[in-house]
């Protein structure tokens, strides 16, 4: 405490030194005359007095000194005496400050901006309280090897009860609603949750009241309850306080207003915000026959996430689930025999998948801020040549190697720091444009901003950046003995300047192969980029637009909905510019995927080992729309409607799967959903399509069994256009003929199938076009890297090559002498960056598509591009070299 | 060297502490003159060193400072015990007799302790 008073007394000690300078030399003036009086008093002549005085002092200098020392922090002054010397000599050099500062820069810059994504997606936590508290439960497939699955409502019933490892747990799934009675209809993206999930989060409404318990059931619920975001509340119902208890209308149904969430509340976090929430009671009323989906325990549709206890930790939440569900699969062998249960910490759920991408971005502006490092230690060694005398001179003067290498650490730290205010520049710039290009799922992407921790991690990084690279041309300047090199009389070619120009040479090797390891990764990744583009889809996208249409099932039973688009696409198909127009749910390349389980006729299996397929329904001439071939048989038409016989088409991977040998034609198949009361049914198989890239460009086609609509209607369908040319222009035809059948229907949007494609792609699209960026800026860093070593090389030689050709060397053989020592720089650079690459690449395994992680034309192909960047920038410096005049060199000594 | 120097800064921020506990507010050379004095001359040192002693006991908050006139009508800076330094004193007094009586233990010769 004491301490550190006087710490802050002697901080303040740097201000004001004239004042307390005159001060103390008035205090010790003051003692001198009165010990000056008492000596006269005491007999002493004048000038005994005064001598006898100023002996018993000691030194005034000296204990003014010792006071000024400990007046303030000597070392602090010091040091701003270093820092006012090394701007000083920063200004002198203005060409060189700039380029060491643009080098920084960059290599700072891209670190910067890519730690603000990381720190805003990965590293930021989640909005709630003890996030770290917070996981994600899910079901596990043994049988589909799938890690993460939705639960089904009875097992998350099952888990929610008998677990002793968590405070709460709640299940949750995003829907879409139509608000219908408040200004004109909407549809609204909203989530139906169990009522535990806001107490789970610790959230409480800004309005009204949480959901009840007693409303997770229709036969103890009063009403359906709803929840309003802060968003929908203001924007449609004008903030009224008074909306408590309000009934609105909601696929119209009757709902009541209960609360609304406090400003900026999203769960679960989606680019599309949420803007309602309702309990799951909705899920367990159906308006048919037909059975809940909360009744059926093989219907996976639920995110489930949970609240650990107290000093529970996450494996032991993992053991738990694990026994839970062991436990199940015994119970309830027919749908969990194959089913395993996990648990995450709740931000894997939302950036578990991006992590990977963006740890191996990071790694690869690692090495750029590394080249850039070796960039400017180059630079300063070269430097440090010339500055040898004046180093020499210090230390003549009595400065200490410590004192030197301090003084010269500074001006690195110096050099850094600015490049760290100008990597911030760059940043701000930079991010603008990271944002511009990321993908729409990237989540949390709106958090990313110059915050206080990217401030410090960019302070951090200069620092340390400044450190590093000032290090070394430090060590070996101070080292070098005073007396030598005031005695060389600054001639260069000596035995300390060939050990200088050995390790610019080691470093710049050592650059060229930090250049490839950057360059390799962004090589495959372009690689599988180009893959990716080249995968054939199985269907035509261009010109066809699809429009989600959804019926509310309150008014639509499942006939009248075969009905409604019985009705409709004849009208499409009559507009102008329309080619063709079709049906199907669900969309290909869309959120979502049906999987079911499947029996074949003639094949009994127990039901747990009944094998699944993937599932659409589609409306009539669905695969001429969309340009799928229809292999064998034939199309669905009219005629396959519910009185007609029960119909199938399979994909050409079906046929194979499950009928190798055999013709797949008159087969009959019954997959295990139903939206008829009938329920389901036996189908012949009529026709075999050609397979489709359903779930994303990297996937693999799975089997698959499309059913005719009329057979078997969905509330929900997407429309699929296929104009004569862009069918953009047919939107609000479009839209006339739908409101002409129903006009209570909201306008949906319409989007290009091309949109889903690019959206599809948009995540490897980023990948690539980053680490191409920075693979570029290290080449670039790199190879200027080389130049200068090499510029500075031929510099130190004009002598010896004078010499050479003198004595008869011909402008090619000097060329040969130049490039040859820049020839070794690369090629030993390239053999060690190949190896590093090869070890760092198969991190990235998981990013690539197509192509090997150790692919060797990749391999070969970026050495070359590197050695040939690299040869032409000592190209140039060779060129110089071969235009030394003789005579001129020899007279320069 | 360097050890010594610090005993004996540690000594002399206690003796002027002392000075000024026993005369009350007094300027540096006053000081000086009287530790001379109480140590019956036997302590001759340098006048000077007293003044880095008397900055950094200040900035510790032991003592505080004025300006103001001597007797004989002169301009000096007067030193003054504040609360926090009487209590250091006292401790530190406590410190140092127990530490000169635990020396004394060894350096008396031939008795050992009964």
């Amino acid at each position: 405490m004491r301490r550190l008073r006087a710490w802050f007394l002697r901080l303040g000690g740097l201000f004001n030194k004239e004042q307390r300078d005159r001060e103390l030399a008035e205090e010790l003036e003051s003692h001198l005359q009165m010990h000056i009086e008492d000596n006269l008093r005491a007999g002493m002549p004048p000038e005994e007095a005064r001598r006898r005085a100023l002996i018993r002092f000691g030194g005034i200098e000296q204990a003014k000194e010792l006071c000024r020392d400990r007046r303030s922090l000597p070392w602090l002054e010091t040091l701003w005496g270093d820092i006012c010397f090394g701007v000083r000599m920063l200004r002198k050099n203005a060409g060189f400050t700039a380029v060491a500062v643009i080098t920084l820069a960059l290599g700072i810059g891209a670190n910067t901006a890519l730690f603000s994504v990381i720190d805003a997606v990965i590293l930021r936590p989640l909005p709630f309280d003890s996030p770290e508290r917070l996981v994600a439960v899910w079901e596990t497939s043994l049988r589909l090897g799938a890690s993460r699955t939705v639960l089904s409502y009875l097992n998350f019933v099952d888990w929610k009860e008998q677990n002793h490892v968590f405070e709460r747990m709640a299940a949750f799934h995003t829907a879409d609603f139509t608000l219908t009675g408040v200004e004109e209809p909407a549809n609204l993206s909203g989530a139906v949750v169990s009522s535990d999930l806001f107490p789970l989060l610790r959230v409480t409404p800004r309005l009204g009241r949480d959901f009840l318990p007693t409303e997770d059931n229709p036969s103890t619920a009063k009403g359906r309850p709803v929840m309003l975001s802060y968003g929908l509340w203001s924007r449609r119902f004008g903030s009224d306080p008074h909306v408590i208890g309000r009934a609105i209308n909601l696929d119209n149904q009757p709902y009541t207003i209960v609360g609304v969430m406090p400003q900026g509340f999203q769960y679960p976090i989606q680019s599309k915000p949420i803007e309602l929430w309702t309990t799951i009671l909705v899920d367990m009323i159906t308006t048919d026959q037909s059975k809940p989906i909360t009744t059926q325990r093989g219907a996976h549709y639920l995110g489930a996430i949970a609240r650990l206890k107290p000093h529970v930790s996450l494996q032991q939440a993992r053991a738990e689930l694990e026994t839970l569900a062991n436990a199940q699969a015994k119970q309830y062998p027919d749908t969990n025999k194959y089913r395993g249960a996990t648990a995450e910490p709740e931000l894997d759920r939302l950036v578990g998948d991006i992590r990977p991408a963006l740890l191996i971005l990071f790694r690869a502006v690692g090495c750029v801020l590394l080249i850039a490092c070796v960039n400017v230690a180059n630079l300063l060694l070269a430097r440090a040549t010339v500055r040898q005398k004046e180093i020499a001179i210090r230390s003549a003067l009595g400065a200490t190697r410590g004192r030197i290498l301090r003084q010269i650490l500074t001006e690195s730290v110096l050099l850094s720091l600015l490049g760290g205010v100008l990597a911030l520049l760059l940043t701000l710039w930079g991010t603008n444009g990271l944002l511009a290009m990321s993908p729409q799922n990237l989540p949390r992407l709106n958090g990313v901003h110059l915050s206080a921790r990217v401030f410090a991690f960019t302070a951090l990084v200069s620092l340390l950046t400044g450190l590093l690279f000032g290090v070394l041309p430090a060590i070996r300047v101070s080292m070098s003995g005073a007396a030598e090199s005031l005695n060389e009389g600054g001639r260069s070619a000596t035995s300390d300047s060939r050990r200088h120009s050995r390790l610019r040479t080691t470093l710049a090797a050592a650059e060229m192969a930090l250049a490839l390891v950057p360059l390799v990764g962004a090589g495959l990744l372009m690689q599988s980029f180009l893959r990716l583009q080249r995968v054939k889809l199985g269907f035509d996208p261009a010109n066809v637009l699809t429009v989600n249409l959804g019926l509310p099932e309150a008014r639509y039973t499942a006939a009248q909905q075969a009905a409604f688009f019985r009705q409709l696409l004849p009208r499409l198909q009559s507009l102008r510019g329309v080619r063709s127009v079709s049906a199907v749910y669900p969309l290909p390349l869309g959120d979502d995927q049906i999987s079911i389980s499947l029996e074949i006729d003639g094949r009994p299996v127990a039901k747990s080992e009944q094998p699944s397929t993937n599932y659409r329904t589609a409306a009539p001439d669905y695969f001429r729309t969309m340009h799928i071939p229809l292999l064998r048989g034939r199309d669905f038409t009219e005629r396959d409607d519910e009185k007609a016989p029960p119909v199938i088409i399979v994909n050409e991977t079906f046929a194979r799967r499950f009928f190798p040998n055999e013709d797949s034609l008159g087969k009959r198949i019954k997959p295990g959903l139903a939206t008829l009361p009938t329920g389901a049914v036996m189908r012949e198989i009529v026709g075999v399509v050609g397979d489709v890239k359903h779930h994303g460009l990297n996937s693999e086609s799975g089997p698959e069994v499309y059913e005719p609509q009329n057979q078997m209607p969905f509330s929900e369908l997407t429309l699929v256009i296929r104009g004569d040319n862009d069918p953009r222009s047919l939107i609000s035809a479009l839209r006339e003929q739908v409101q002409a059948l129903d006009k209570d229907l909201p306008l949906f949007d319409a989007k290009l199938f091309e949109e889903y494609l690019s959206a599809s792609v948009a995540e490897p699209r980023f990948n690539t076009l980053l680490l191409t960026i920075f693979a570029a800026v290290a080449l670039a860093l790199a190879a200027v890297g080389l130049y200068g070593v090499m510029s500075y090389s031929v510099a130190q030689r004009t002598h010896e090559i004078g010499i050479r050709m003198a004595l008869g060397a011909g402008r090619w053989n000097i060329l040969r002498l130049v490039i040859g020592d820049g020839l070794l720089i690369i090629i030993f650079g390239i053999a060690f960056g190949l190896v590093g690459a090869g070890l760092a690449t198969r991190l990235m395994a998981g990013l690539l598509f197509g192509v090997g992680s150790l692919d060797l034309p990749t391999f070969v192909g970026v050495a070359l591009l590197l050695g040939l960047v690299a040869l032409s920038a000592c190209y140039v410096p060779a060129r110089r070299a071969t235009k030394v005049d003789p005579m001129v060199a020899l007279r320069y000594e | 060297m360097s050890d010594k120097t610090e005993v004996w800064q540690g000594t002399l921020a206690l003796m002027i502490l002392k000075t000024l506990e026993a005369m009350g507010p007094l300027h540096g050379y006053g000081i000086a003159r009287r530790i001379e004095q109480t140590s019956g001359n036997l302590l001759v040192v340098n006048y000077g060193t007293i003044y880095p002693a008397l900055l950094k006991l200040e900035q510790e908050g032991f003592i505080d400072s004025e300006w103001g006139m001597s007797d004989n009508n002169r301009k000096a800076k007067y030193y003054r015990l504040t609360r926090a330094g009487r209590k250091h004193v006292e401790k530190e007094t406590q410190d140092w007799e127990q530490a000169t009586a635990i020396l004394a233990r060894f350096l008396a010769p031939g008795e050992e302790h009964s």
